[in-house]
């Protein structure tokens, strides 16, 4: 490997790594992805059937990043106040004050996102976009840093509201945890109560390294023809006859972003081929509809589609 | 002007663009100044100057309208200059013309784009005129900037367009070198040219003329043009040796000689008794516009597509209107077979103002000899003796030329020495007949030829002696060498005069440039022997070598589209397979994938370099040390910013030094492959 100077608080994410490696165990993979999302600035949305430790992961990853933690359940009730909070009479100052929601917070946890109607989706979906809540006509900023994961379930279950596409290019990326290998969930099997592990977890980084971290990866060098390859994919998915429509300006934005943070994990301050090709799927599973009638697609398989036509630069 | 301003930004012409543009137009004009009638020209440079105040003072360009009554004047111009809008002349006054218009509404980029192509067929129909290859360089240097103008017109020179011209340039015209070599080569050519299919009529003729009275050739003397070039196979004759055959002249009226009539006494089976030393040329004939074709004196053979005559004329089949090359034969000693009867008459009859003096010089030779050579002797001894020069200044002759000559003026050229002393031999009763041709010629030993230029142009006469046969006689010869003016020769010819008038080239500087002049011209018959000859002829023969005769031009239009596509074929495979080689640690990543491929491991093109070399770990791990070098360098080298040139080096050397080998198959090997696989 090309030596360079790691920036100093990549130790720190390794260690945050190699700990929730110890609590998920066998998702080193998907816990890089998750972190390298949140590097990137973006929001992660988890994917996957119930109990396979889409929760876990969130809240582990809360506190292990020291981040203030909420966590909405979506029903199909929730009401958009739910998310954003509402402005209650108060008598004794004769005014309205504003009790804020579960989305003031630095790491939402949205659960089963799918499960509440669009107009309680789409409340959570504007702050996530805009960074900032506005209710009652006074706009309230969010804390900084500000991420989202939400999990859903897969669509075909029943008492679901699918996300439409827009918002689905809101999520920088789409992780799925899918089940353990045999050796983890027999250890998971014999070990102890994952959430009283999650719990007993202190925080790895503080905010401030977090808000240091997310300049660097702005910072990290790309090659000229890193852009010809992600404009290559990008042109390859437009042009793809599987897919309805490509890949927008911002879906490739969001992976470049994506593959820098991936290369800073890696400890490196310059891109290569290998970190787009690393964050592709997560990045690119949830903005493509198949053409094949149902509008599904083969994780694996598109990547491999969109990774195999594309010759590296 | 508000016009201008709705252009979108990178359609705004810049100032330097179209300074270039009019400049370069300027000197695609300037050769072409020499064949336009003086009305175009002006025409063509006012417009000109106009154009170039307009960019000073952008208020000076015409509007719509005037430049519409522009338009109608030039046309005008033309018409009134050529008398036609088609043909050689009239088109190319029109297209040169209409560009100077053009140039009058560059607004747009656009109008740049359009100019600049519509130049380069101002630079093609200048063709028409001269092949010569300096002017060919010159349309190189024009087309040089046309392209460079154009790729700057599209934004391909960026922000600094001098510095980067050349070598962008260089490269597009290299990328079009192969076609242009198909194209040269292959492309159907006409076997006559399209502007003498009646379109064109003003078509003058060059060099010597059918007839000869007193002053025609010292006329043609002054002309500074190459008549052709000669090159020996054998050493060459001395230049008095150097007889170049041209017409022969039967008929003399009162004032001038001129050739007999055709197909009475001309047979094509020319005889000699005696033809010894032979010589092998070659001849590059400049076109003339007329049949004859030039031979060392005596020709005995003659090339396909000509005539001999009887006389030793040599005919083409059709008028030459483009250089003509051929090859012949002559014998330097021969005698000629005694011509027939009636010739010998033809030989004898005498113009009507024989003079009484003339017939009693003769009857005094006549009484002095006893045999016919003697008197010929006689005659060029009376040229000798008597008080003759020789000059090109001669005095104006009235009405009886020869006799004033003989008797009066005794100065003048060569047709005056032949023509009267062909006379006189015809009173004596020896049949005599003029021959124009071409005496000696500049040996040029850069070039290995000689040079035959219009100032060697020679007149003299053949006088037909009893067992003899038709013997050469040359009058000119027997002026008492200190009676040659060569003072008016060498005013009037300057560094052209021929070598007979003896000009002083002891001179350092007239050697100089005598020996430029002779290397321009050594290069100029390269150029014309390499390039302008190839014609039908040669692609012909192309197609008799391949078979493919019978088919004609259809073949060769064929083959010429298989090779345009074979040829943009590779340029396209080139392009697509190394899209950017211009990297050094592409390049040297390049090869050692080239090189890992030979022993069978392919880097897919999807894969990184890092994925690459993990695979090539796993399946030859005694690789992997070096392998990992390289590929750590070549990361370096390709996405790290500001690469070091010492790692592109060290990588470049890594690479060079590293040639895997194949595995050799032992049966543990292959049981750990398929394990691997």
């Amino acid at each position: 490997m090309p030596q360079s100077t790691p920036h100093p608080q990549i130790k720190l994410i390794e260690t945050l790594l190699d700990t929730a490696g110890t609590v998920i165990l066998g998702k080193e993979r998907e816990i890089r992805l998750a972190v390298t999302c949140l590097l990137a600035g973006g929001h992660l949305l988890i994917e996957d059937l119930p109990g396979v430790g889409k929760t876990t992961l969130a809240h582990l990853l809360a506190r292990l990043l020291g981040l203030q933690y909420s966590r909405i359940q979506f029903t199909s009730d929730l009401l958009p106040a739910d998310v954003v909070g509402v402005s209650v009479y108060e008598r004794g100052t004769e005014s309205f004050r504003f009790h804020p929601g579960p989305v003031f917070a630095q790491l939402v946890l949205a659960d089963e996102i799918n499960r509440a109607t669009p107009k309680a989706q789409s409340a959570l979906l504007e702050a996530m976009e805009e960074r900032q809540v506005t209710v009652d006509g006074e706009t309230r900023l969010l804390p900084a840093p500000f991420f989202v994961i939400a999990t859903q379930n897969p669509s075909y279950q029943v008492g679901t509201f699918p996300l439409p596409e827009s918002q689905l290019d809101r999520f920088l990326m789409r992780i799925r945890l899918g089940y353990p290998a045999t050796a983890q969930e027999k250890e998971l099997l014999a070990g102890e109560d994952r959430r009283a592990m999650v719990l007993r977890q202190s925080a790895v980084l503080s905010a401030t390294e977090i808000a240091a971290l997310q300049t660097a990866v702005g910072r990290v060098h790309v090659a000229a023809p890193l852009i010809d390859y992600c404009h290559g994919i990008l042109g390859f998915s437009r042009r793809c006859e599987r897919f309805v429509h490509g890949l927008s300006p911002r879906a490739g934005v969001g992976l470049l972003r994506a593959a820098k943070a991936w290369a800073l994990l890696d400890g490196r301050h310059f891109l290569i081929p290998e970190d787009i090709q690393a964050v592709l799927p997560a990045c690119v599973i949830h903005r493509l509809i198949g053409n094949d009638g149902t509008g599904r697609l083969d994780h694996d398989e598109v990547s491999t589609l969109i990774l195999t036509a594309v010759a590296v630069p | 002007m508000a016009k201008q301003n709705l252009l979108p930004i990178d359609e705004q012409p810049e100032r330097y663009q179209t300074l270039a543009l009019v400049m370069t137009v300027c000197a695609a004009y300037l050769p072409l100044a020499r064949y336009l009638n003086w009305r175009v020209s002006a025409f063509v440079a006012l417009m000109l100057m106009l154009r170039f105040a307009a960019v000073r003072w952008p208020a000076a360009a015409p509007g719509r309208w005037l430049l519409l009554g522009l338009t109608l004047v030039g046309v005008a111009n033309c018409l009134l200059a050529n008398h036609t809008l088609i043909g050689k002349l009239g088109g190319t006054s029109l297209l040169a013309t209409m560009l100077a218009l053009k140039l009058l509404e560059l607004r747009a980029r656009r109008d740049h784009r359009i100019s600049a192509i519509a130049l380069c067929f101002v630079v093609v129909v200048q063709f028409l005129f001269d092949q010569g290859i300096g002017l060919t360089l010159y349309f190189g240097g024009i087309a040089f900037m046309i392209v460079a103008l154009l790729v700057d017109l599209n934004g391909g020179l960026g922000s600094t367009p001098i510095r980067r011209a050349v070598p962008v340039v260089l490269r597009i015209s290299l990328q079009a070198l192969p076609l242009t070599i198909v194209l040269f080569a292959l492309f159907p050519r006409l076997t006559s040219p399209l502007w003498s299919l009646g379109v064109d009529q003003d078509r003058g003729t060059m060099g010597m003329s059918e007839s000869m009275e007193p002053g025609s050739i010292s006329e043609l003397v002054i002309n500074g043009d190459l008549a052709f070039r000669a090159r020996f196979d054998q050493h060459p004759p001395g230049s008095d040796r150097l007889y170049w055959r041209g017409l022969v002249l039967w008929e003399v009226d009162n004032r001038k000689w001129s050739p007999g009539r055709v197909g009475q006494y001309q047979t094509v089976n020319p005889e000699l008794t005696q033809a010894t030393e032979r010589i092998d040329y070659e001849i590059v004939l400049e076109p003339s516009q007329q049949r004859w074709m030039f031979s060392l004196d005596l020709p005995i053979e003659h090339p396909p597509n000509t005539v001999l005559s009887s006389d030793f004329q040599l005919l083409s089949d059709r008028p030459i209107t483009t250089a003509k090359r051929y090859r012949l034969s002559s014998a330097l000693e021969f005698r000629t077979a005694m011509p027939a009867e009636a010739e010998q008459r033809y030989a004898l009859r005498l113009p009507a103002n024989t003079s009484a003096r003339m017939i009693t010089l003769v009857k005094q030779w006549q009484l002095e000899t006893d045999s016919d050579w003697a008197l010929v002797q006689q005659g060029l001894d009376f040229f000798n003796r008597e008080e003759f020069h020789y000059t090109l200044l001669p005095p104006k002759l009235g009405a009886n030329p020869w006799d004033e000559f003989l008797f009066e003026t005794r100065s003048g050229f060569c047709e005056h020495y032949a023509g009267s002393f062909a006379v006189l031999m015809r009173i004596a009763g020896l049949p005599s007949r003029v021959v124009l041709g071409y005496l000696g010629g500049e040996p040029n030993r850069i070039g290995g030829y000689h040079l035959i230029w219009q100032s060697d142009a020679h007149a003299w006469v053949e006088v037909m002696i009893a067992e003899r046969g038709w013997v050469r006689v040359d009058p000119t010869s027997a002026v008492a060498p200190f009676r040659v003016d060569n003072r008016g020769a060498s005013r009037l010819l300057g560094a052209y005069a021929p070598a007979r008038f003896h000009i002083d080239s002891t001179g350092v500087l007239s050697m100089a440039i005598r020996q430029l002049r002779l290397l321009a011209d050594s290069i100029d018959a390269v150029w014309q022997r390499s390039v302008l000859d190839y014609s039908a002829a040669e692609q012909t023969r192309l197609l008799y070598r391949l078979g493919l005769a019978d088919y004609g031009e259809f073949a060769l239009a064929g083959i010429m589209v298989a090779a345009v596509t074979i040829v943009m074929g590779l340029i396209l495979f080139g392009l697509i397979r190394q899209p950017d080689a211009i990297d050094p640690a592409s390049r040297c990543f390049s090869l050692l994938c080239r090189r890992l491929a030979a022993v069978g491991l392919e880097r897919n093109a999807h894969e990184g370099p890092l994925d690459f070399a993990a695979r090539v770990a796993v399946a030859r791990p005694e690789f992997s040390l070096r392998v990992n070098a390289i590929v750590a360098l070549y990361i370096r080298g390709r996405y790290m910013p500001n690469p070091t040139a010492a790692d592109i080096q060290s990588l470049s050397r890594l690479v060079k030094a590293f040639v895997p080998t194949r595995q050799r198959r032992s049966f543990s090997d292959t049981k750990r492959r398929k394990y691997l696989t």
